[in-house]
């Protein structure tokens, strides 16, 4: 099960787990962010390298246009294959 | 139970059944959470590597798992399909910063750091490969 959100303040919440069955719900929201914001990971309790590599081409994409994503509310182990994949270097991580 | 087996359809949508499967094994076997992520992470990435590169390949594709004592041992086999050992994958280059990375290449990455062994075998006669995985449980 997953679900995404997006907050009037700009912020997208994501809940549930994002595998790569799901990559595709998600993608239709992170295609229409055009500038920084956050992403809230307080409800969302798995992640594989499909969801990585929507992140990636998200703060690819902004990183270019001189913006980029703030990740939030990180659960310890989605924190962990952050650090492994090399993703603590190329966004700004807060709890 | 110890060990649980299920083949599954060659369809990325059939990982909700593969994560059901072992749900029903980390339960049982009162896995920690943590172990528990890299289970799924780990047979996410290797069964959707086999349906992504093995197109033509046959209908299903079995997963199984089992522990003996306090080690974890994983197994994808896939048939009909050509060799592709993980092994070869190339590395990203995980401390550049985000102008030299480019998309992809992680999966099979996050496999081989998060496991203590990752094995590849493939019989050429019946066109078979078979990946085993072994994760040591933390105390």
């Amino acid at each position: 099960m997953f679900e995404i959100t997006r907050e009037a303040n700009g912020t997208v919440s994501l809940h549930g787990r994002l595998d790569a069955s799901q990559v595709n719900n998600a993608r239709a929201v992170f295609d229409q962010i055009i500038e920084s914001c956050e992403i809230d990971f307080a409800e969302l309790s798995y992640i594989s390298s499909a969801g990585l590599g929507l992140l990636f081409g998200t703060q690819k994409r902004l990183v270019d246009g001189g913006g980029g994503l703030t990740l939030i509310n990180l659960s310890p182990h989605i924190r962990e294959i952050f650090q492994i994949a090399g993703f603590d270097n190329i966004f700004e991580i807060r709890d | 139970m110890t060990a649980v087996s299920g083949q599954f359809r060659r369809d990325i949508e059939a990982i909700d059944e593969i994560f059901a499967l072992l749900e029903t094994f980390t339960d049982g076997q009162k896995i920690d959470d943590k172990t528990a992520f890299c289970i799924n992470l780990v047979v996410e990435e290797l069964f959707t590597n086999m349906v992504r590169h093995n197109e033509g390949g046959g209908d299903r594709i079995t997963v199984s798992i089992e522990r003996q004592d306090d080690r974890l041992h994983l197994e994808l086999v896939d048939n009909d399909v050509e060799p592709f050992d993980p092994a070869t994958a190339e590395v990203p280059p995980v401390d550049a910063g985000i102008e030299e990375r480019r998309p992809g290449g992680l999966g099979i990455y996050l496999v081989r750091k998060m496991v203590d062994d990752l094995n590849y075998d493939y019989e050429a006669e019946n066109r078979r490969m078979r990946i085993t995985v072994t994760k040591t449980l933390e105390n």
